[in-house]
Order: C-alpha cells, then sequence, then structure tokens
C-alpha cells in the first residue's frame, strides 16, 4: 500500500464494528415508531388498525430484517463485552465475528421462514 | 472520536505500568453500555420471540396484550426493556452524534432533540404500560 494512501481500508474488525453502528440504529428507530403504536391500546380501533398492518408482507419481511439487525447486534455485542473483560479472547476475534455472524444468519432463516410462512401458505 | 477515547479508557483500567485514570462520565457509560448490553440480550430476545416466533405477529391483538399485562411481572419485563431499550440505543445514538456531526452547535442541537424525542418516549411509554386497564 502507498504511504500516500490515506483511506483507512480495514479488516473484520471494522465491517464488525460498521454492522454493529447500522444495526444499533435501525433497532433504536424501530424502537421508537413500536413506543408509539403500543401507546395506542388504549384506542382498541386504532391499535387494531395499526397492528393490521404487520401482517402484510412487506411488514413482514422488516421484521425479518429486524430479526437479523437484532440477532447480530446482541451476538456481536457479546463478542465485544468478552474481548473487553477477558484478554485472551482478542487472539480468537475474527473466528469468534464468523461464528456471530454465521449464528446471527442462521437463526434470521430459521426465524425468517417462521415468520413468512403465512404468506406462503396463503393465510395472510 | 468517542470510540478511541472509549477503548483508551478501557486499556487504561487494565494497564499496571500506568496510573490508573480517575473514572469519569465515559468511563460509566463504557461500563453501562456492557452491563445493559448483557440485559437486553434476554430481554430483547425474549420479547422478539414471543411475539414473532411463538405467535405470528397477527395475533397480538390488543386481546393478546391485555392477557398478557394481567400478569404485572410482564409490565415489569416490558418496562425494564423500554427503559434500557430507550437508554442503551440513546447513549449508544450520542456515540454515533460525537463521531460524525463535527459542529459543536449543530451537535448540541441534535443531542438535545434526541434526548427530549428519547424522554417523551419514555413518558410515552411508561404511561401506556404502567396504567392500561384492559379487561380481558
Ligand atoms: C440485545 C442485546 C444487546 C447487546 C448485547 C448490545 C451490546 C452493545 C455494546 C457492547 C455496545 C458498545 C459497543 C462499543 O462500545 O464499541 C453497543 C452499542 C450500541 N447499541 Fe447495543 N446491544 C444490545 C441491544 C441494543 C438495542 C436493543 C439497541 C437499540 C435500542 C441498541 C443500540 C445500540 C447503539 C445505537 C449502539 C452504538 C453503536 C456504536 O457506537 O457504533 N443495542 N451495544
Amino acid at each position: 500500500m502507498s504511504t500516500r494512501s490515506t483511506v483507512y481500508k480495514g479488516k473484520t474488525g471494522q465491517w464488525a464494528f460498521v454492522l454493529h453502528r447500522i444495526s444499533g440504529f435501525l433497532i433504536l428507530m424501530f424502537i421508537l415508531l413500536h413506543i408509539i403504536d403500543i401507546s395506542t391500546i388504549n384506542f382498541p380501533s386504532v391499535y387494531a388498525s395499526i397492528h393490521r398492518l404487520y401482517g402484510n408482507v412487506l411488514m413482514r419481511t422488516f421484521e425479518v430484517g429486524l430479526l437479523f439487525g437484532l440477532t447480530y447486534h446482541a451476538l456481536n455485542g457479546l463478542r465485544v463485552i468478552m474481548i473487553d473483560f477477558f484478554p485472551g479472547v482478542i487472539k480468537n476475534e475474527k473466528r469468534l465475528f464468523v461464528a456471530m455472524l454465521s449464528l446471527s444468519l442462521l437463526l434470521t432463516v430459521v426465524g425468517g421462514v417462521i415468520i413468512l410462512k403465512p404468506f406462503f401458505t396463503g393465510k395472510v | 472520536m468517542a470510540l478511541r477515547e472509549r477503548s483508551f479508557t478501557s486499556q487504561r483500567r487494565n494497564s499496571t505500568t500506568m496510573k490508573r485514570s480517575k473514572a469519569n462520565f465515559e468511563t460509566w457509560s463504557w461500563f453501562f453500555m456492557r452491563i445493559s448490553g448483557l440485559i437486553l440480550f434476554f430481554l430483547a430476545l425474549i420479547h422478539f420471540s414471543i411475539t414473532h416466533i411463538f405467535n405470528d405477529v397477527t395475533t397480538t391483538t390488543v386481546a393478546f396484550v391485555a392477557k398478557r399485562w394481567a400478569n404485572p411481572l410482564w409490565r415489569v419485563f416490558d418496562w425494564l426493556l423500554l427503559a434500557l431499550g430507550l437508554l442503551h440505543g440513546s447513549n449508544g445514538l450520542r456515540f454515533i452524534m460525537d463521531d460524525y456531526i463535527r459542529t459543536p452547535r449543530r451537535r448540541a442541537f441534535a443531542k438535545a432533540l434526541m434526548y427530549s424525542l428519547a424522554t417523551v418516549l419514555f413518558v410515552v411509554g411508561t404511561i401506556t404500560i404502567v396504567t392500561y386497564k384492559g379487561t380481558l
């Protein structure tokens, strides 16, 4: 790499961080929305009409995305915590990243099938 | 450069050669993200499993919520998720703002807006959970 290069080309740790940041931000945005939709519980007809939207296929796909964001952020968060508190873990941080990413993808696929199934079987 | 400062703090905490620095707000913030993260790991994943995996989203109706909230322990669970999620999330957003919003005025403005929004939503969420009197 040329010494004049100023663009940081990070390795796995940087991607782990970028994904962690984006997923954390998106989960927060969803939580803000979710507090508002649940607050309509005292107006049952409003709650019902908002809630009906969550059943359509677009929102179901969005829920699968939320599941990936949440499982990735949660598992990578554990990885960050382990690296911080157990000095030996840093040697395996790369393999740990691959493991956490794979596990969150696996959970997303399994959960995604369950979430989207009612659409494919024509129930919604 | 909030992140760099935080990793510095953690390095200094473990360093024996350097004098241990006095714990400041950022040290507590660093610690809080890890503790709340550990608790949220269980709260958030259990919550998602109940409302999206073990029950289809179409069945989480008013009656579903009324039935769950008939048990005060679920209200406590949901309130903890609300409080920790908002604190952890808005503190995380504070790091992000420190990293990308470079002028002090804009940064102060963005943070003020965020803290206000988080406070309002915390109040709205708390009122919803505490005062709900659903009939089964
Ligand atoms: C499910 C369990 C969770 C775990 C284990 C976890 C763990 C963590 C940890 C350890 C950090 C600090 C990273 C660092 O200092 O470099 C962090 C940052 C963050 N978290 Fe979480 N978290 C969880 C849930 C959530 C939730 C529910 C939200 C949204 C409300 C959220 C939003 C954020 C944000 C926005 C950041 C800042 C990201 C950054 O600085 O790049 N997290 N999380």
